[in-house]
């Protein structure tokens, strides 16, 4: 510890952290009750009540943006600026640049919620929001990023924790994808047209996509996996030169595999072959980095029994191992074939965003509402009834997936002794209507989960806000 | 050999700035690689691991191992 650093003290700028924290949990009840509403559609098509603005087409890209971009990139932003300052040693290189990054994501999050039901789409997936909003996104993304990058270059320590490695790699990456896949002519204020053709534009779409993937729901919360849980654990990285691979295949390596979304389309059969070869080869280091947080709590297993919140980030890893497995096989051609356009594809995608980057980020929420107003949680128990709610619709949405896209794949794809397909696509429907109903109800107890955190956490603040009051009418007499 | 084959004189620009990328990426990956698994190295990169464990004082008493 450097003696200059214990002369001269720095506060940390934490109400932009609390801000964006509390911003985050009410987003993730929000858009996770948007995701039980559209998946109760699916299952009870009745329930769009012939209202446009309440149609699945319309409503599914505002679950998408809002669990992804606003709880998701509120969690982000919570935690980059939470870990850069307390890892650099400094406090932000501008407060004031960090509640314009804060007041500009969530008008950005309000255009969203009025645009996407109006019906105002660019029609690319991840990336539905109107030309007008994108240059908006640009400008508070790289806000966000030139705060972070200027806070690590004014750090006190020398060494770069690795966590800010994983953002700030988040930030350069997405900066780039969202600039490019969202290149377009406009020729009205809500509409816009790609500069990019066929197949070349579906290809720089999931070029983004799925490195939207990678870089934002991967490796943004890896960053908060490595900090969190040695924090929440108290013992060391298990091995930091793992964590320094992880971090460099993970940026390299990512950027090759969007192609396997494009198997058997207009696509070069060799950019789907690259795409599945270097998206097995990621095993590697993904696994390897989610044995490295969980191996960060060897000699500290007992904790799961008394620590909840370590119970969410642990079982984050494991979520983070399956996902990472589950990916790479669906992109195999010969598997691809049966799981491409089926729900087995949602399933996976859900496998990551319930189980790995939603419970990652309840850990997260937690440890830091505790640390951000000095005080336990109002109530352990129920961190600990959101842990086992959240698993319990996790695993109940993604079993239901799973069964229902192998259903429909081996359906559509299965043919009588004349050649002739046995089952009308209209039959296969009719064959998820149970596993539509099973999800929509894990979806619904996943959502109870958010409701139970949100309570915790309003009722965490003011017990927070009570005892400072007491202890000033104290200080006073 | 004729699946490898490459017509060297159609390479567009966009061509030659793929496999400019390409290369320079794995040549970056070989190099991160023997700079993480080269024993000298190990050490210094390992005592980073509790950086996260060192931030717990009421200010920022983020230590610096130098």
């Amino acid at each position: 510890m450097g003696a200059t650093q214990e002369a001269t003290p720095v506060k940390y700028d934490m109400d932009i952290v609390r801000w964006f924290t509390i911003a985050a949990v009410i987003y993730g009840v929000v858009g996770t009750l948007i995701g039980v509403y559209v998946a109760s559609e699916l299952a009870w098509p009745f329930l769009n009540l012939d209202i446009p603005y309440l149609t699945f087409g319309r409503l599914r890209p505002l679950h998408t943006n809002a669990v992804i971009f606003a709880f998701g990139g509120c969690v982000l932003m919570a935690t980059g600026f939470y870990i850069v300052q307390r890892t650099g040693a400094t406090k932000l290189w501008s407060n004031g640049l960090a509640w314009f990054t804060f007041w500009g994501w969530n008008a950005i999050i309000v255009s969203a919620v009025v645009t996407l039901p109006l019906g105002w789409t660019s029609g690319k997936e991840y990336a539905e929001l109107v030309w007008p909003i994108d240059i908006a996104i640009a400008v508070v993304w790289l806000s966000f990023g030139l705060n972070h990058i200027m806070t690590t270059a004014i750090r006190k320590t020398s060494h770069i924790y690795v966590s800010n490695w994983f953002t700030m790699g988040m930030i350069v990456m997405i900066t780039y994808l969202h600039v490019v896949n969202s290149m377009a002519i406009p020729v009205s204020m809500t509409q816009a047209f790609s500069i990019y053709s066929g197949v070349q534009d579906a290809m720089i779409q999931w070029w983004w996509g799925h490195n939207a993937v990678g870089f934002y729901l991967t490796g943004g919360f890896l960053g908060i996996m490595y900090y969190f849980i040695p924090k929440q654990a108290g013992r060391p990285v298990f091995s930091y030169r793992l964590s320094v691979l992880h971090f460099w295949t993970l940026t390299f390596g990512y950027v090759w595999l969007g192609a396997h979304h494009l198997q058997y389309t207009a696509l070069p059969d060799w950019t789907g072959s690259l795409g599945a070869a270097v998206s097995l080869a990621m095993i590697i280091p993904s696994w390897g980095g989610a044995m490295n947080g969980m191996m960060t709590l060897s000699g500290a297993w007992d904790k799961l029994r008394t620590d909840y919140i370590l119970r969410f980030l642990v079982t984050a890893m494991a979520f983070y191992a399956m996902s990472t497995f589950d990916g790479p096989v669906m992109s195999i051609k010969t598997v691809n074939a049966l799981s491409h356009y089926t729900d087995w594809t949602v399933g996976h995608v859900h496998a990551g965003a319930l189980g790995w980057m939603s419970m990652i980020s309840f850990g997260a929420i937690y440890h830091m509402v505790k640390k951000l107003w000095n005080t336990e949680m109002y109530s352990d128990k129920l961190v600990n009834v959101h842990f086992w709610v959240a698993l319990i619709g996790a695993v109940t949405y993604i079993v239901a997936m799973w069964v229902s896209g192998i259903m429909q794949g081996l359906m559509w794809r299965d043919y009588d002794e004349y050649g002739t397909l046995t089952y009308t696509f209209v039959e296969s429907v009719s064959a998820m209507h149970p596993y539509y109903v099973m999800r929509a109800v894990g979806g619904a107890i996943f959502n109870l989960g958010t409701w139970i955190m949100l309570f915790n956490v309003i009722m965490t603040v003011r017990q927070a806000g009570a005892a400072r009051g007491v202890s000033a009418a104290a200080a006073r007499a | 050999m004729d699946y490898l084959h490459t017509d060297w004189a159609a390479m567009t620009r966009n061509d030659w700035l793929g496999v400019f990328f390409a290369v320079g990426t794995f040549v970056a990956m070989v190099a991160v690689y023997v700079m993480v698994f080269n024993p000298r190295n190990k050490d210094a990169l390992n005592s980073q691991g509790d950086m996260a464990l060192r931030d717990e004082a009421d200010y920022n008493n983020s230590g610096d191992k130098k």
